[in-house]
């Protein structure tokens, strides 16, 4: 796996982990649950387009996709669970507000589900 | 076969004249991606009389209207964002972080002409006489050229095409060979538009087309970003030729950071401002002046963080520097490195000889440190366009300022510290056109005039900013009185 040294590799990861689970909710039947991870994505691929600063790219350090990987046979709790650390874990990292700001949110809305 | 990439002039696409033309590789795997035409003087005069017979019509047309093209223009923009950052990547060699930085800094270039409505306002004064008032009236000045870099090849053709267009002048430009593709897709974009035939155009090619348009008598003015050396010759050929020009050249950026200083926070900024781009723009942090204590520890964080960081392909997003962009540039920089070396400087991270697996055709030169750096060496004082910060030490904030001022280059400078005097007092009296605190990049925003002084910078007005709004119009004073 590969490591979130970056803010497009930390988005970009955000962004593949709301498409999974907006697909799998959807294969499930949680229509619901799936709009909600769709909107997430839509606001992470806006929050990589829009607030990523080019003077002030820095090197991340210390997160490793591996640590996020989604056991979806684990059930919708332990999913969410997943992505509220994961969200939890890379907002800290994200030097411009905007963008810290769309990652909480997202990380917020997959706590209150765990 | 690989495709030769066509100009787009009067509204369509039309191949260059029959003649050399330049390929296009992609820098890291050195795939052959198009053939750039090397466009004539007849090319260029095509796409002058298409701008000069557009320029009626189209300074005519509501500046609402033009300015409402930008709208649709930046959305356009929005719609293709990756793949425009994929493009830039491509044929840069850059990140996906710095190539969707770039095109962000695009997107607010376009953003401010949409301001042209506000920005082109004049003012007027009634009974300056008797019964006479008075007032200035901005109008559009007539056609616009700029000939642009290969370090940023879909922001800088944004820095001016934009607000030119919007102030109501057609437009031409003249794209880097080495990296036109970028400029290819914002043409496709702006042939979406539907703008009248004529407005903007694009004339791919070298020397030629650039002297060209140079010489050309219907154009109006020129912007240039490129080498020092290009910058001076641009600057007297059109000032020759009595056109208006901002010619902005080459850098040796350095950054003072001082004992004060949180030396970890600040490494890891100035990495992304030694190192970003491969160290492949006019901002770029080239020289860090470690002052007094901080000079050891500057050394020591940045030789662990340097080396932590990950060179590679930029479309992978866990790349953190990409290559430089072509071969030739590769060996110029390597043997620079070799050259500071024989002057006794201390490589303290060596990037020459780097092979990324996989990409094994690429132009790769890892980040380089080089310390104990001496005033008037090379590394002091000729900018290396790619991925090498050298580090100098100065006793004190005074002899720290001594050594930036002593730079022919004026483009960028930047503090680190947490002392406001020393702040206030860099601000003061470094002169440079761009002043960093606490920031290694001092890139300026849409709004404000992208600075540069000494040897940066040849002409009077700069780019983007109200300076821009100021180039690209004509001021006209009309008195009036009614008897």
């Amino acid at each position: 796996m590969a490591s979130l040294n970056t803010f497009g590799a930390i988005l970009s990861h955000a962004i593949e982990l709301e498409t999974r689970l907006c697909e799998w909710y959807e294969r499930i039947g949680e229509a619901d649950k799936a709009r909600a991870a769709d909107k997430r994505r839509r606001k992470l691929e806006r929050a990589r387009r829009e607030h990523v600063l080019e003077i002030t790219l820095e090197p991340i350090r210390g997160l490793d996709a591996a640590d996020y990987a989604l056991d979806l046979a684990a059930g919708m709790a332990a999913a969410s669970a997943v992505a509220a650390r994961f969200y939890a874990d890379v907002a800290p990292k994200i030097n411009v507000r905007a963008a810290q700001r769309t990652l909480e949110r997202c990380g917020k809305e997959h706590a209150a589900q765990a | 076969m690989t495709r030769t990439i066509q100009n787009y002039v009067d509204g369509g696409w039309v191949d260059a004249s029959p003649g050399a033309s330049i390929p296009v590789h992609d820098p890291a795997t050195g795939q052959l991606l198009a053939h750039c035409p090397d466009s004539t003087a007849a090319d260029v005069d095509m796409a002058v009389r298409a701008a000069r017979a557009a320029f009626d019509e189209w300074r005519s047309t509501p500046v609402l209207v033009r300015a409402q093209f930008m709208h649709h223009f930046k959305v356009m923009v929005e719609e293709r964002f990756e793949d425009i950052a994929q493009i830039v990547v491509r044929e840069h060699g850059k990140t996906m972080d710095e190539a969707r930085g770039e095109v962000r800094r695009g997107v607010e270039s376009i953003d401010f002409a949409m301001s042209v409505p506000v920005l082109m306002r004049s003012d007027g004064l009634e009974d300056i006489s008797s019964g006479i008032d008075e007032t200035t009236v901005r109008q559009p000045a007539g056609v616009f050229a700029a000939i642009t870099p290969f370090n940023f090849p879909f922001m800088v053709p944004l820095w001016f095409l934009p607000t030119a267009i919007a102030c109501g002048n057609p437009f031409i430009l003249k794209p880097s060979p080495q990296t036109p593709l970028s400029a290819e897709l914002l043409f496709e974009l702006l042939d979406e538009l539907d703008l009248p035939e004529g407005v903007v155009n694009l004339v791919h090619g070298g020397v030629p087309s650039a002297a060209a348009l140079m010489e050309h008598p219907e154009v109006t003015g020129v912007s240039f970003v490129g080498s020092s050396p290009v910058a001076k010759i641009i600057y007297q050929t059109c000032t020759r030729n009595g056109k208006r020009v901002q010619a902005q050249g080459g850098a040796k950026n350095y950054i003072a950071v001082m004992p004060d200083a949180n030396i970890q926070a600040s490494v890891s900024n100035i990495l992304g401002a030694a190192y970003g781009c491969a160290g492949q723009r006019c901002l770029a942090a080239a020289v860090a002046v470690g002052v007094g204590d901080a000079y050891d520890q500057l050394k020591d964080e940045l030789a662990k963080q340097v080396s932590e960081l990950k060179v590679g392909y930029g479309l992978d997003e866990t790349t953190q520097m990409g290559t430089v962009i072509s071969a030739d540039a590769k060996q110029r920089i390597e043997s620079m490195i070799a050259q500071s070396q024989a002057e006794g400087a201390d490589i303290v991270v060596d990037g020459r000889g780097l092979q990324v697996a996989g990409y094994e055709d690429g132009a790769w030169v890892g980040p380089t440190l080089i310390a104990g750096v001496r005033p008037n060496t090379l590394m002091a004082t000729e900018e290396v366009f790619g991925p090498v910060l050298s580090l100098m030490k100065a006793a004190d904030f005074d002899e720290a300022v001594d050594i930036i001022n002593q730079s022919r280059f004026g483009n960028a400078a930047s503090i680190f510290t947490s002392n406001g005097r020393h702040a206030r007092e860099f601000k003061y009296s470094v002169n440079a056109g761009n002043i960093g605190v606490n920031i290694g990049v001092a890139a300026p925003s849409a709004s404000f005039p992208f600075g540069g002084q000494k040897d940066s910078f040849f002409g009077d007005l700069h780019g983007q900013g109200m300076d821009s709004i100021e180039f690209y119009t004509e001021r006209k004073i009309v008195i009036e009185r009614w008897v």
